[in-house]
């Protein structure tokens, strides 16, 4: 079991040194076990957020959550609690995070005018 | 024109009841009302009507499934039904530079900080699971 995991932590960070870092491919159930931490604020499958100025996951796009994880990890976009656990995160960890929450049942929808 | 801030708290205190029915009596009193009513976040009131009719403006890009951000390509966010003081924070750091998009900024630049709350509000209506 734990050779395994070695490789895939293997395969993951050959995926992550040799593709362009936006290609990593998600891993919605690896994703999963990697989101417990998020859940304490962003609520069960980030469906519920525990206060309203931390914004719904569940359903958000997959790209967008990446691109935003990312930018929390760079410092290009500033918030001290979501900078603290970006820097711990791989990319392969960004892709599967991000392929997990935005697989949830959502809230959210695109708001189009006239609704 | 000066707003409250969401979440703005009153001092604590056991006066803290009194304090707050004076401040209603006040702003009660004031004429413009729409402008400077409180919700029970302690924020301007919202408008949601106003909300929909500014949010016209967004649907070049967030009203449109799927629809993709430029450079870096990522599909611009859902909106409909986000949380309401994350929507306003948003805005708000858009608006300061503290958060940086070109097209938002420029955007959220032009908004009162009343547009941001309207907007704010109507966005999270659309939310029928009642999240926090």
């Amino acid at each position: 079991m734990i050779r395994r995991h070695h490789s895939m932590l293997l395969a993951a960070l050959w995926l992550s040194a040799f593709s362009l870092s936006s290609m990593a491919a998600g891993n919605a159930d690896a994703g999963a076990e990697k989101a417990v931490t998020c859940q304490a604020c962003h609520g069960v499958a980030g469906a519920k957020s525990v206060t309203p100025d931390i914004p719904l996951l569940a359903g958000q796009h997959e790209d967008y959550l990446s691109h935003a994880l990312k930018a929390y990890r760079s410092g290009a976009r500033q918030q001290a609690v979501m900078a603290t656990f970006a820097q711990q995160l791989s990319d392969q960890d960004i892709a599967d995070l991000s392929a997990y929450f935005s697989a949830q049942d959502s809230a959210l929808r695109t708001a189009k005018s006239g609704d | 024109m000066n707003y409250r801030q969401p979440h703005a708290s009153l001092p604590r205190s056991s006066t803290r009841p009194l304090v707050a029915g004076l401040l209603a009596g006040l702003l009660a009193s004031i004429p413009i009302t729409g402008a400077l009513a409180q919700d029970s976040n302690g924020s301007a009131a919202a408008d949601i009507e106003a909300g929909q009719r500014y949010f016209y403006t967004c649907t070049g890009c967030h009203g449109i499934p799927g629809y993709n951000n430029v450079y870096p390509t990522y599909k611009v966010p859902m909106i409909g039904g986000q949380n309401e003081l994350y929507i306003i924070n948003a805005l708000k750091a858009y608006k300061n530079g503290t958060r940086q998009h070109e097209t938002m900024q420029v955007q959220a630049e032009s908004m009162s900080e009343q547009d941001i709350i309207n907007v704010a509000a109507y966005l999270a209506s659309m939310n029928s699971k009642e999240s926090s």
